[in-house]
């Protein structure tokens, strides 16, 4: 057996990365060795005439075990394919302002020496581009902060024997596996953290634990002679928390369930195309707020600072306070601070304490996702807390906070959705997703689709895509289920930014039912 | 940079570190500079390296991985450690592949000493035009300019020892009117910076603002599309050749029940795809993912599919040999410039690029994604008016075999994926299926 005390404790207790950051839950202030090299950083921008400085020296670690049941070529006999990793990564990034202007610069080596040069380049970096600043950079005030914050966890999972760990998602995929229909199946466990410490010249001195786990399990079936493959997944709800989230992923429950509705799934008719009205559980609604109303609503976006990749969008701040997005019954939140959400955190990457603030208030676009340098740019006097780098060799910039749909009333259900519609699509699980680059027109797919005749769930469907106007979508939402129902899905890999960084984020909803939307047959 | 006898000594250390049987080495160190602008002015640029170390070490079939950014000693002797223990109480993989003994690798070397060394204040000249360029006009320019330098080598514990040096450069850059009623987008990209040329890139992109002002809007069904490079790029870079999927049923080469289209004329005679990974216009490429050398592959030859892409596991189980994979993809083109092509077509649309694109069913390859940044329509062989974007779904299985004519290819590549030689094309029959009020 084997636990975090055999990794860290033992093996690398002299590793630096694992020294500076060793393990004190107790503690409320960030590690004194820390602080001495962020300082060396601060104290040579300052020297180089620079006007702000941030260092981020951040260590990540990341957890994952696999197993596929496949066929083997030839003789059809199950085999076990594992796939096992924990590894990690050890560096430092650094940000100055030079002449109003932004340098960035990182290193994998972190000593004081390397710290002072690589902060050096960064100033260079900043003086280089200083020639063609548009503007000045200017950066919404924040309070100084020295502290330490934690993902709230029950159970760090890292301490969890990885025996433990392979035996469930061994024991799921021989549970997909258990009908000899099913073609494939598969099953992982996967874990993140990240150390980080920050500093910065406005007089913050910020470490934090980022924790995050996830689970999921699949089956594949095929029909050689229709020529025909289909899948069905079960992701657990990824989240900002420790292992105490596994137990209750229910992963073997999950896993005969899929094995089951993999093979509806392969019978199944594929869809009538027309308008219909879709009734979208809270796995699949999360990917439609993500793409949708999430990100319109980023400033970055909406002024025009991912024109070239991303795009921008369609909410331009002309449209704050007065654009209609959705129907009355329509109110979503940015929220960094939510509990168990991929984006949760104590302090964003320019040190700002972070927050929950409408976006959208009865269907009325509000607020923006907004960063330091971003928040005087549409009159706003602080920063939303919406900064975040994917790695210390990355540059922080306005990422995603968790975006969620409030709940509807205590009374509305799912079934009470379900049957008010006449002819329309229960859609479990993501699928296929895509979007313009201005958030008007998208398509999704999905997992798993069942026809509503008569306010009854009736039998699976297959090839069912819906795509609509964001605008159109939301505005036709006329009812979402309780607090009761409500779940947080999210993305761990949503890309932005050029080199293009990932962000996890979570969104948040109960059940809600959209009508007369655009349903297409794919192939 | 390290040098390949700076990666050698790693490698071996990284190897000396464990008694198992079975252990593969892979390291990555890269260098990147890069600048990012918008609105007319540089936003956040950066001077990066960076450098890990994989590794997988195996014993009685039973497989452990780690990676780490830390090559000093006791780093690397930890990780090898971690990566034993986990070994240890992991169940068998039944698809072990014992590693790779000494491998011949093509001396091809093309890395650009200019680009290698190219750094903001050598960059910033191409920036500059492009957004002097755009400001001249009245537009508003954003884009990115990045260029690396990266080593890669491969180590096993059987005596396989493989080195490579790589740069590439690339400048892109999207061109928008103030009030947001025209997009142009273009970009250059080669192995040496000193070939990225800002000035075309800014003409390019601003003459295609320019002329997309206002476009109207056209009712979605099937056109004939003339593709720009990048769109041939976007769309015919998604399609793959794996020997598994094909034999397995869940591939558009699977045959109705069972086997595989390899040998079938599945496209047009003039159909000719293929992947070089010593092409010079491209990254450089020798040693695959799995160890391989890297070899010229001929996928679909005139119109016939020649190859499929097996790996080493499953080659084994076919009794074949392994396929080197290689990502460096070429669909043979032409003679005829864009121009020529647009000349004969007497109805259809101009595409910039595509965005997005995601699949919709992995069998056939059915993929949804949007036009961006330019769409004309074509009237009696000229360009005759902007047209507002479409959304698609559509398989680039379908496309190549809906090609009516090629023009002459050239490195190319989108806002996704890696890019390939492409030539512009004409394409019939290509399923809008919404429009998009995206500009």
């Amino acid at each position: 057996m084997i636990n975090r005390r055999t990794f860290i404790g033992g093996a690398s207790a002299f590793a630096l990365s694992n020294r500076l950051f060793a393990a004190d839950t107790a503690a409320t202030q960030p590690s004194a060795d820390l602080e001495k090299l962020g300082a060396i950083a601060l104290n040579e921008a300052k020297r180089l005439k620079a006007t702000y400085c941030d260092i981020r020296i951040v260590r990540t670690r990341a957890q994952q075990v696999s197993v596929n049941l496949t066929p083997e070529r030839g003789t059809g006999k199950t085999l076990e394919v594992p796939y096992a990793i924990d590894a990690g990564s050890f560096g430092f990034g650094v940000r100055v302002i030079v002449n109003g202007a932004w340098g960035f610069s990182c290193s994998p080596f972190v000593n004081t020496a390397e710290i002072a040069r690589i902060t050096g380049e960064a100033v260079s970096v900043a003086k280089a581009n200083s020639v063609l600043q548009s503007k000045p950079v200017e950066l919404a005030p924040v309070a100084s902060y020295k502290t330490r914050w934690a993902t709230p966890n029950e159970k760090d999972p890292f301490t969890i024997p990885l025996a433990e760990k392979l035996d469930l998602i061994r024991a799921a995929t021989r549970e997909v596996k258990k009908n000899d229909r099913i073609f494939s199946a598969g099953a992982r466990l996967s874990f993140r953290s990240e150390d980080k410490y920050f500093a910065s010249t406005e007089g913050s001195s910020i470490q934090q634990l980022y924790l995050q786990s996830g689970g999921s399990t699949s089956a594949n079936a095929v029909d050689s002679a229709r020529g025909l493959s289909k899948s069905r997944g079960f992701e657990a709800p990824p989240a900002t928390a420790g292992y105490e989230i596994v137990p209750v992923m229910n992963l073997l429950e999950n896993a005969a369930r899929i094995r089951e509705e993999v093979l509806e799934h392969l019978a199944a008719p594929p869809v009538t195309p027309g308008k219909k009205d879709l009734v979208l559980l809270p796995t699949h609604l999360w990917l439609t707020i993500h793409e949708s109303l999430g990100h319109s609503t980023e400033l970055d976006r909406a002024l025009g600072y991912e024109a070239n990749y991303a795009g921008t969008s369609f909410l331009t701040p002309d449209k704050l306070g007065k654009q209609r997005v959705g129907s009355d019954i329509v109110n979503v939140w940015g929220d960094r601070t939510n509990d168990r959400g991929l984006a949760t955190i104590g302090y964003d990457d320019d040190g700002v304490k972070t927050t929950k603030f409408p976006l959208i208030e009865k269907g009325i676009f509000t607020h923006y996702q907004t960063i330091r340098d971003q928040a005087h740019l549409i009159g706003e006097k602080e920063s939303r807390g919406c900064c975040y780098a994917d790695s210390w060799a990355s540059v922080p910039f306005q990422r995603m906070p968790n975006v969620w749909l409030e709940p509807g009333p205590r009374e509305t259900d799912l079934d009470s959705l379900i049957s008010g519609v006449d002819d329309g699509i229960l859609i479990d699980g993501d699928g296929s997703f895509s979007i313009d680059q201005q958030r008007y027109n998208f398509q999704f797919g999905g997992d798993a689709f069942w026809e509503i005749k008569g306010g009854k769930k009736g039998q699976m469907l297959r090839s069912v895509a819906y795509q609509a106007k964001t605008t159109d979508f939301w505005t036709s939402c006329d009812a979402i289920a309780g607090p009761a129902y409500f779940a947080q899905y999210g993305a761990l890999n949503d890309g932005k930014g050029e080199p293009v960084q990932l962000n996890a984020v979570s969104h948040g909803c109960s059940p809600a039912r959209f009508r007369q939307v655009n349903v297409i047959r794919t192939d | 940079m390290l040098t390949r006898e700076e990666a050698k000594k790693i490698t071996d250390r990284v190897l000396g570190f464990t008694t198992f049987p079975e252990c593969s080495v892979s390291l990555r160190n890269s260098e990147t500079c890069s600048i990012r602008y918008a609105l007319n002015g540089v936003t956040t640029s950066g001077f990066q390296v960076a450098q890990t170390v994989s590794i997988s070490v195996t014993k009685d079939n039973k497989t452990g991985s780690t990676y780490l950014s830390e090559f000093d000693d006791k780093s690397l002797r930890d990780a090898m450690r971690r990566a034993e223990q986990l070994s240890d109480i992991t169940p068998p993989n039944a698809e072990f592949m014992p590693g790779l003994g000494p491998q011949k690798y093509a001396a091809f070397d093309n890395f650009v000493d200019t680009t290698a060394a190219a750094r903001s204040a050598e960059m910033i000249p191409a920036v500059r035009t492009v957004i002097e360029g755009a400001r001249a006009k009245n537009l508003i320019a954003a884009g990115f300019f990045i260029r690396d330098a990266i080593v890669t080598a491969v180590a096993t514990k059987q005596g396989l020892f493989g080195y490579e040096r790589s740069t590439d450069s690339r400048l892109s850059t999207t061109v928008r009117a103030p009030d947001g009623s025209s997009s142009g987008w273009a970009s250059s990209q080669s192995p040496d910076i000193s070939q990225v040329n800002g000035a075309a890139v800014a003409s390019a992109a601003i003459g295609k603002c320019d002329r997309w002002r206002n476009p109207k809007r056209l009712d979605p069904g099937n056109y004939t599309v003339v593709l720009e490079p990048t769109a041939t790029s976007d769309l015919i870079q998604l399609i793959g050749f794996n020997a598994r999927a094909a034999e397995q049923g869940s591939s558009y080469l699977s045959k109705k029940g069972g086997g595989t289209l390899l040998g079938e004329k599945l496209f047009p005679d003039f159909i000719t795809l293929r992947t070089d990974p010593f092409d010079k216009r491209n990254r450089a490429l020798t040693v695959d993912n799995s160890g391989l050398p890297a070899a010229p592959i001929t996928w679909i030859e005139k119109g016939v599919v020649k190859n499929l892409q097996y790996d080493r596991y499953w080659a084994s189980k076919a009794g074949k040999q392994p396929t080197p994979y290689s990502s460096r993809v070429i669909l043979d083109g032409g003679v005829e410039s864009l121009d020529q092509l647009i000349a004969g077509v007497e109805r259809g649309l101009l595409v910039t690029r595509f965005w997005y694109l995601r699949g919709v069913n992995y069998q056939t390859l059915q993929y949804t994604g949007l036009t961006r940044d330019g769409l004309f329509l074509i009237e009696n062989g000229k360009v005759t008016s902007p047209v507002g974007n479409f959304r698609f779904n559509e398989s680039p299985v379908r496309v190549l075999q809906n090609v009516l004519k090629m023009g002459v290819p050239v490195r190319a590549q989108g806002g996704e994926g890696e890019g390939m030689i492409a030539p512009p094309m004409v394409v019939k029959d290509f399923p809008f299926t919404s429009v998009s009020d995206a500009v």
